[in-house]
């Protein structure tokens, strides 16, 4: 049996929903299967962890892990993988994660692979599928090695709401603080917003948005949607959106049921971080922008005319 | 201070790629330096403006990365070296890492500036792995550096809850985010310079290793063949009277496309 240690995605203090899918998705594939959470607090989460499809929940909670530090969280995660002697790591789709698995595979003597979205086992032969070149293509890779670890790109994998695990809490200890590499502080952007990572709806603003005037209007439509709130790189860099909101291959990557364009043409850095939406909508002044190519609706016009129309008429629905 | 940078030539993502028989058709393809090692260099540059920093670029690959290094050269790079190994064509992450481990030792480093991932395979594996493998720090993400002293670094890495400002003891690997600085377009004085300059090629032999040393023999992952991705089709694109067709594309959202 294929043993698959599944890393717990926790953002403030919340279980992120990667963390279900994944372990859904070992479930699926006849895995034994275990969580670890690192954190501080973060003891809590093991009945959520166990519901969400664990049998085996690993906790390395400690103060001194309340800021993420990549040496001592890889740490912990190769003390649960060792422990659980995991054949599979998987982290979900995080900086946490991209940070973490080359550590972690290169302590386990393990193959590495980033933003995967699929996992076959056949016997002794395991391949992964993962998008490469700016999501251009696909590639299929053979895992020549036993072990392997992961990092699942957004949306790849759905929750089973019929999984459920058992609760079996292990406790590890925790990992020495990095002397070399000190965190010192983090400037939080906990702003109570809708995470972009796990939001169903979100809203995206671009270059068409020219000023502030402009983006608040926008992210008053992603807020009367209930709607993560992201941006283009344009925004980005003209200092009017702030990095942690960037959509595209270097920024988030999300996979929301349906992603809401305005005022972007659709680079390709962009729909990159964006392509596995279920519906796309694109409001764009130019008929010509690249965005209309992948988006299953298309509004042509001015987004300061637009994007009010769009909230009255959201209004009139909900209402 | 001595800085070593790390530069790949990648296929250029803004053309269209096509995969044939499980292979990305070469006709028509072009390369160019990776953006995010772009970054890198321009970090590295700026270091050296302000610090006294020399600066050393590495590019790894399988053929001739002279314009790619001439372009380097003409940012501010003072000296560069080309591994140049037919070795190196289809080598994966941590045969990447192990070559760049060489590379380190064999100079006298405090701190390698690397991309934060390639454009071509987008793994961002190599340069966390260079400093497992070094035993030396990683700080990945990273949006900004500012020099504290000789052998301290202070850097702000764009992590899941926010800026995480790390202290980094020197030697370290950084790799860059493309948040982190707008890479100069070089001055034609720079570029008249830079054709002047000697770039040091060597193979794997040449920097003292092998091919199974550095595990290219036994690689621990390897891509059996390209799939095209599955492209997204435009859908309905509507003209007209603004509060017509914003209204039309709302029904459909609410009961063709059932996600409002």
């Amino acid at each position: 049996m294929t043993n698959i240690l599944v890393v717990a995605d926790i953002k403030q203090g919340d279980l992120k929903g990667s963390t279900a899918e994944l372990l859904s998705k070992a479930r699926a594939l006849g895995a034994a299967t275990a969580a670890v959470a690192v954190g501080s607090n973060v003891a809590d989460l093991a009945p959520q962890l166990a519901a969400a499809g664990s049998d085996t929940q690993y906790i390395a909670d400690d103060p001194s892990l309340e800021i993420f530090s990549a040496a001592p969280f890889a740490a912990a995660v190769v003390e649960a993988a060792k422990a659980f002697s995991a054949d599979m790591v998987w982290f979900g789709f995080s900086e946490t994660g991209k940070a973490a698995a080359p550590r972690v595979a290169v302590q386990l003597e393990a193959a590495c692979a980033t933003e995967i979205i699929d996992v076959t086992m056949d016997g002794d032969d395991q391949h992964i599928v993962r998008p490469a070149i700016a999501n251009k293509v696909l590639q299929k890779v053979k895992i020549n090695v036993p072990k392997l670890v992961a990092v699942v790109r957004a949306g790849a994998f759905e929750a089973d709401p019929e999984v459920t695990g058992t609760e079996n809490v292990v406790t590890l200890d925790p990992p020495e603080k990095d002397m070399a590499a000190v965190v010192k502080e983090l400037i939080s952007d906990a702003s109570g917003e809708i995470d972009l990572a796990d939001a169903d709806i979100v809203v995206s603003v671009g270059r068409g948005a020219k000023d502030q005037a402009g983006v608040d209007l926008v992210k008053d439509l992603a807020d009367d949607l209930a709607a993560g709130f992201g941006s283009s790189r344009a925004m980005v860099d003209a200092g009017l959106m702030a990095h942690n909101k960037q959509v595209g291959q270097t920024g988030k990557i999300v996979a929301p049921s349906l992603y809401v364009a305005v005022g972007i043409s659709g680079a390709i850095q962009h729909l990159a971080g964006m392509n596995g939406a279920k519906v796309i909508l694109a409001v764009n002044k130019d008929p010509e922008a690249p965005i209309f190519n992948v988006a299953d609706f298309g509004i042509v016009g001015d987004l300061f005319d637009v994007v009010p129309l769009l909230k009255e008429e959201i209004k009139k629905i909900r209402a | 201070m001595k800085i070593l940078t790390t530069v790949k030539k990648v296929v250029d993502v803004e053309l269209n790629i096509h995969v044939e028989n499980g292979a990305i058709v070469e006709k028509g393809l072009q390369y160019v330096i990776n953006a995010w090692d772009e970054n890198a260099v321009e970090a590295a540059v700026q270091l050296k403006e302000a610090n006294k920093a020399e600066t050393t670029l590495v590019s790894l690959g399988s053929g001739d990365n002279t314009d790619i290094i001439r372009k380097c050269y003409a940012m501010g790079i003072d000296n560069a070296i080309h591994i140049d190994d037919p070795a190196l064509a289809k080598a994966d992450s941590p045969t990447f890492a192990k070559v760049l481990q060489k590379v380190y030792e064999a100079g006298d480093y405090d701190l390698v500036i690397a991309g934060k991932q390639a454009q071509d395979t987008d793994a961002g594996q190599a340069g966390i792995m260079l400093g497992e493998f070094l035993g030396i720090p990683c700080v990945s993400n990273v949006i900004e550096i500012k020099v504290t002293d000789d052998t301290h670094i202070q850097v702000s890495r764009l992590g899941d809850a926010g800026t995480e400002i790390v202290d980094v003891t020197l030697p370290a690997v950084i790799t860059v985010s493309d948040s982190i600085n707008e890479p100069r377009l070089p001055a034609m004085r720079g570029i008249m310079m830079a054709k002047k300059k000697k770039i040091t090629v060597m193979d794997l032999a040449g920097l003292g290793t092998s091919v199974e040393e550095i595990g290219g023999t036994a690689p621990t992952s390897g891509i059996v063949e390209f799939m095209p991705t599955q492209k997204r089709k435009g859908g309905q694109k509507f003209e007209g009277d603004p509060a017509e067709i914003t209204a039309q594309v709302v029904q459909l959202l609410v009961n063709e496309a059932k996600v409002l």
